[in-house]
């Protein structure tokens, strides 16, 4: 909402130049310096709600990192049976992979989103795989260019913390798919560092993969319990991808409202200078007025 | 190995999270409100079709139901 009404003053800025030639030949002085008021005080709005957006994401910040470093280990733990097993994808034979896509409900936090839309746009083509959407942002994006391929989304991702439990719901549904699929991909956000994330892959294997893998023996465990397994772990690496994709969110949103901030600073200092020569001119109109109407008369 | 679980059509994950909800509320007061908290899902899903999306459902309450026919389907 704040994007959209942020570019009527950012376009406003670009107008500002040609403001002061308009004014000269204007009479009404006066309605373009209130003007020029009233834009100063909608972007001073502007950068109060940016400001407070920042430390709003400042302080989930530290949550949201602790979270992720805690699901990590989780996720990581989890996928080290599978490490030891050296479990591989199988070659599909005429399955498709499914991928899940880990975003969110929120904007407003610069290209987390779009950036893995734009992973699958390049990485995945039409029609060979098929989508599972987290978070109604990438929903949007995806719905338009890959809608054929998404079978589930989810939505109310993103207000707090992520939880196991969310994790859990998700996988139970993706479980729940008729289709059967070579594996599933879970394509999340990394978190590199507080400025920068890139979109990672965590396989979650198939069945068959699991019992496949060429180790697996090592750990004497019943072929009954793999599909258990199977689905536990596919929780836990929904909820590492989860916890990290929104760590990197709430950064980059930290970010992105720094800048805004600093942009409507900026802003506000031009147009705080426009309207005081502005004003400075209008005065030294009306002084050179009364001097020659003065003048004028005494002459009389 | 039959788990009395898997009989009644949940899955794992359901099992657990049950498990877990129960050991939630059995906590003391001050805890377990803490606790809980790290237990709820608000989420929603819908399914899609031909490049259109369905109907948007609680997935708590759909995951639920469907654990609950699968049981119907499985012990007939």
């Amino acid at each position: 909402m704040l994007s959209r009404a942020a570019r009527p003053a950012l376009r406003a800025g670009a107008v500002a130049a040609a403001i002061p030639a308009r004014t000269a030949q204007n009479a009404a002085t006066y309605a373009t310096l209130r003007e020029i008021e009233g834009r100063l005080k909608s972007i001073r709005n502007i950068e109060k709600i940016t400001k407070t957006m920042k430390i709003v994401a400042s302080t989930k910040l530290t949550r949201a990192q602790r979270a992720m470093t805690d699901a990590q280990k989780y996720g990581s733990a989890s996928n080290e049976v599978y490490d030891a097993a050296e479990t591989k994808a199988l070659e599909s034979e005429g399955k498709k992979p499914l991928y899940v896509i880990c975003s969110s409900d929120k904007g407003l936090c610069g290209g987390v989103h779009s950036g893995l839309s734009r992973w699958v746009r390049r990485t995945i083509p039409q029609g060979s795989a098929d989508l599972v959407i987290i978070g109604e942002k990438a929903r949007s994006q995806l719905g338009r260019t890959n809608g054929n391929d998404i079978v589930l989304n989810f939505a109310g991702i993103g207000k707090n913390v992520p939880t196991f439990a969310d994790a859990q719901a998700i996988a139970d549904q993706i479980v729940q798919l008729q289709t059967q699929y070579s594996g599933i991909k879970i394509l999340y956000n990394k978190f590199v560092n507080a400025t920068s994330y890139e979109p990672t892959i965590i396989d979650a294997f198939s069945e068959e993969a699991i019992a496949a893998s060429p180790n697996f023996s090592a750990f004497e465990v019943d072929e009954e319990l793999i599909p258990n397994m199977r689905e536990y772990a596919l929780a836990n690496s929904l909820y590492w991808a989860l916890a990290e994709g929104h760590a990197c969110e709430i950064s980059a949103r930290r970010n992105a409202m720094d800048n805004a901030s600093k942009n409507a600073g900026e802003m506000i200092g031009k147009y705080q200078i426009l309207y005081n020569r502005t004003r400075q001119a209008v005065i030294t109109g009306e002084l050179v007025e009364i001097i020659t109407g003065a003048t004028a008369s005494a002459d009389m | 190995m039959v788990f009395a679980w898997k009989s009644a059509g949940l899955s794992y994950n359901r099992y657990l999270a049950i498990a877990s909800r129960v050991v939630r509320r059995s906590l003391k007061e001050d805890k377990r409100i803490i606790a809980e908290r790290r237990g709820e899902t608000d989420l929603r899903f819908a399914k899609w079709s031909n490049g259109k999306m369905g109907e948007s459902k609680n997935l708590v309450d759909a995951n639920t139901s469907g654990m609950a026919s699968q049981a119907g389907s499985s012990s007939s």
